[in-house]
């Protein structure tokens, strides 16, 4: 079956010539669901060919500053947010999609998630069981484990010992890193190499196998042919502008796999006109999170160490009619912060002075799981922009405020001299007594700031086609040769970070696609 | 005369009042609409004259829209010890490269917004100055941030939201203010990658953990690491 072309990445900004390619498989983005797909079927010999909108960075080619990182690396060059700009989304644009700016969280995805998939969305043959022996081979490929301990930084540190002194849930995180140097720059993708982030794991194994993947190649539309997709229609883009260069290239593949991401990969069939049942796009979760700052007496230097390696799970289950949330860390750099930050001025400024001696935390609201909730919605502008929705509701605004009191609770805990919160007239508080004063601040869209690194659905699973998007196996209803492997295709958010459940999914789903063709 | 601001305030701004999509069309159209007035009145005598020595030559701001961001960005980041002023991390330019980067139609809603906040007419209709936002004193740019900042319509607090992020992101991008926030810079590295432990095959990678790596010291990286043997980028591919 394998042809004799060599497998490698291909710099599509630097084509001269329009170029046509007949493989099998046409993988379009190369994050955690792509590259993992991409890689098996190249391993059973399927002709695989990867487009990723983003550019190739090899550990010598990225640099540990935000200002280079954010425009480069991130969707919409870090600037990608809900339309009313209430809330950030961090999402990666590169081979190897956000796994090559995350923080390495690697969680496997809760049973009890599964199980409602299963009770409430007809999902079948996704269970716990199934999913375990994939769940293995990606922890033993990524070198998934817990993080030391010993070499805690600071910052989740106080959440470790904020935890502690509240007998609350807490444990250490499982990361996704081999010969990690604690440095801290995750976020701005790994200098060292370090990190198994798809473009150093998977996609190697399929180049290795024959997959030929284009960077900086935009999917622009599928074209449809009958009940199949025949074309996928991509442009190549300038590497330093972003723009296209005007060169074209057309995959004609028997089958196609999109792994764009939940923001993405409904984009690129709304664009392309497949919307048979008006759900592609529709319920959209993003675990809104809310963020604390909290200044302590000595040097934090959140900068850093290991930026996300701590978190408890104690209010993931708030009980019936509740949005549960769970308390993480962010890493505190000084472009990600300052916008952040409440307030304008010479207030925002004494926060920014004290940045050295602070501890930012998170509480990661888990949406999706009320039966009134529909989430968010992906659509296309009539000027071509995609624009993402998000109306927070009652519940999740309650979720967000006892969040953020959990937080402050932890932060004093841990011995903060004042905790801050992100209001634009931030909440100061000083003793366990001022965590109240939560209660009377204002919950409403850009009077604080929020933030989501976890877009997932817009191309929900489940058994209805007039109520979802993709099948059990992830095949699109109402498509005879189109699977969507990535974070899209959750009917809910899933109350841990995503990434490893987006592996564990496409790699248990490369056995079945396999099979049909 | 305070009470017939307030009655024309409440008139113009009740199709912003709601927060759905449609109210983001007539929040686009009532900009439109008093940037066209203001043209055609007394108030447009109030005009912002762009500052000699702004930087630039710019991409996607005029002169004028870059001198508007700089004036925020000095009341964003007010005169404190330590912090350089805006100008001193060629702020204007900064921007202008962030705003560059957006897609065409961003760049036009981005500086409608930003002559939006500075037109006098639109000073006088939401906050009853008279002033154009870059003649206007501290005390009364202050608060017009913060009337942007605090307003009842989401649709004005987006629009602050907006302008905060852009300054912020141009200030603190900056290497020139890591010292007034304490911030070190990035570490320096080792760039040889450590070699793979040993790993057996059985081994359920949750019961164990990652070694422990030694802690890098933190202080500013001068020299970049020496490149890895990474995959090859061929000049074209070849179907």
């Amino acid at each position: 079956m394998s042809e004799l072309a060599p497998g490698r990445i291909i710099e599509a900004g630097e084509l001269r010539r329009d170029v046509e390619e007949t493989p099998d498989v046409c993988v379009i983005g190369s994050g955690a669901g792509g590259a993992i797909v991409a890689a098996r079927l190249a391993a059973r010999g399927r002709r695989v060919v990867v487009l990723e909108e983003g550019g190739y960075f090899p550990p010598d080619k990225v640099k540990m500053d935000e200002a280079w990182a954010y425009p480069t690396l991130y969707q919409e060059r870090g600037q990608r947010a809900t339309a009313d700009l209430a809330i950030t989304i961090l999402q990666g644009r590169a081979v190897g999609g956000s796994t090559l700016v995350n923080w390495t969280t690697s969680f496997r995805t809760p049973p009890r998630v599964l199980r409602h998939w299963a009770e409430v969305y007809g999902i079948s043959g996704l269970d716990e069981k199934a999913l375990e022996p994939h769940f293995e081979a990606v922890e033993e490929r990524l070198h998934i484990a817990p993080w030391p301990l010993e070499v805690v930084n600071a910052n989740n540190r106080v959440l470790w010992e904020g935890a502690g002194r509240l007998s609350w849930d807490r444990e250490v995180i499982r990361r996704n890193v081999l010969g990690c140097q604690n440095l801290g720059y995750c976020g701005t993708a790994c200098p060292v190499g370090a990190k198994q982030s798809m473009d150093q794991t998977y996609l190697q194994d399929a180049v290795r196998d024959g997959a030929r993947i284009y960077a900086h190649a935009r999917a622009v539309r599928l074209e449809k042919s009958g009940r199949k997709v025949a074309a996928v229609q991509a442009q190549a883009i300038d590497p330093t502008t972003f723009k296209a260069t005007g060169r074209k290239i057309v995959v004609r593949p028997r089958l196609v796999v999109l792994s764009g991401g939940a923001v993405n990969s409904p984009e690129l069939l709304l664009r392309s006109g497949y919307d048979p049942s008006g759900r592609v796009g529709k319920r959209t979760f993003l675990h809104p999170v809310v963020a604390s700052a909290a200044v302590f007496p000595e040097r934090v230097d959140p900068f850093y160490g290991a930026p996300q390696s701590v978190a408890s799970h104690q209010f993931a289950d708030r009980g019936k009619g509740k949005v549960g949330f769970f308390l993480e860390t962010a890493p505190v750099h000084p472009l990600l912060v300052g916008p952040s930050l409440g307030g304008f001025g010479a207030e925002h400024e004494e926060q920014m002075s004290k940045l050295a001696y602070s501890s930012a935390l998170i509480a990661l609201s888990i949406d999706g799981f009320l039966p009134e909730e529909d989430g968010g919605t992906v659509s296309v502008r009539s000027d071509g922009r995609v624009r993402i929705d998000y109306r927070i509701r009652p519940e999740i605004w309650e979720a967000l405020r006892e969040g953020n009191k959990a937080l402050a609770r932890v932060q004093l805990a841990a011995g903060a001299s004042a905790v801050y919160s992100l209001h634009e007239n931030p909440v100061v508080m000083r003793t366990e007594a001022d965590v109240a004063l939560l209660d009377r601040a204002p919950w409403e869209p850009l009077r604080v700031a929020l933030f989501s690194a976890h877009a997932m659905g817009g191309c929900a699973m489940g058994r209805d086609p007039e109520k979802s998007v993709v099948d059990s196996r992830l095949k699109l209803h109402w498509l005879d040769n189109v699977f969507v492997v990535d974070g899209s295709v959750f009917p809910t958010s899933l109350g841990v970070n995503p990434q490893e459940t987006i592996f564990g999914i496409a790699h248990w789903a490369s056995d079945h696609i396999a099979s049909v063709i | 005369m305070l009470r017939r601001t307030r009655y024309r305030r409440e008139r113009i701004l009740l199709p912003g009042e709601s927060e759905g999509r449609r109210s983001f069309l007539k929040w686009g159209l009532f900009g439109t609409v008093v940037l066209a007035v203001g043209g055609g009145t007394w108030l447009a005598t109030r005009r912002t004259r762009a500052l000699p020595g702004l930087g630039g030559p710019f991409v996607a701001l005029s002169p004028l829209e870059a001198t508007v961001f700089l004036s925020i960005a000095e009341r964003l980041v007010p005169v404190r010890a330590g912090f350089p002023r805006p100008m001193d991390v060629d702020l204007p330019r900064r921007v202008d490269s962030i705003v560059a980067m957006a897609p065409e139609p961003t760049q036009g809603e981005i500086r409608q917004l930003v002559r939006l906040f500075d037109n006098a007419l639109a000073g006088f209709l939401l906050d009853g100055q008279f002033h154009t936002f870059t003649e206007s004193t501290i005390e009364q740019q202050d608060a017009r941030i913060a009337s942007w900042q605090q307003s009842r319509f989401a649709l004005r607090r987006t629009g602050y939201k907006a302008l905060k992020r852009l300054v912020y992101a141009a200030y603190y991008g900056s290497p020139e203010t890591w010292p007034a926030v304490g911030y070190p810079g990035p570490p320096s590295i080792s760039p040889a990658k450590p070699a793979e432990p040993p790993r057996p095959e059985t081994a359920r990678s949750s019961a164990r953990t990652h070694p422990r790596p030694s802690a890098p010291a933190p202080r500013p990286v001068e020299e970049t690491p020496a490149p890895r043997s990474g995959m090859d980028l061929p000049q074209e591919g070849k179907p």
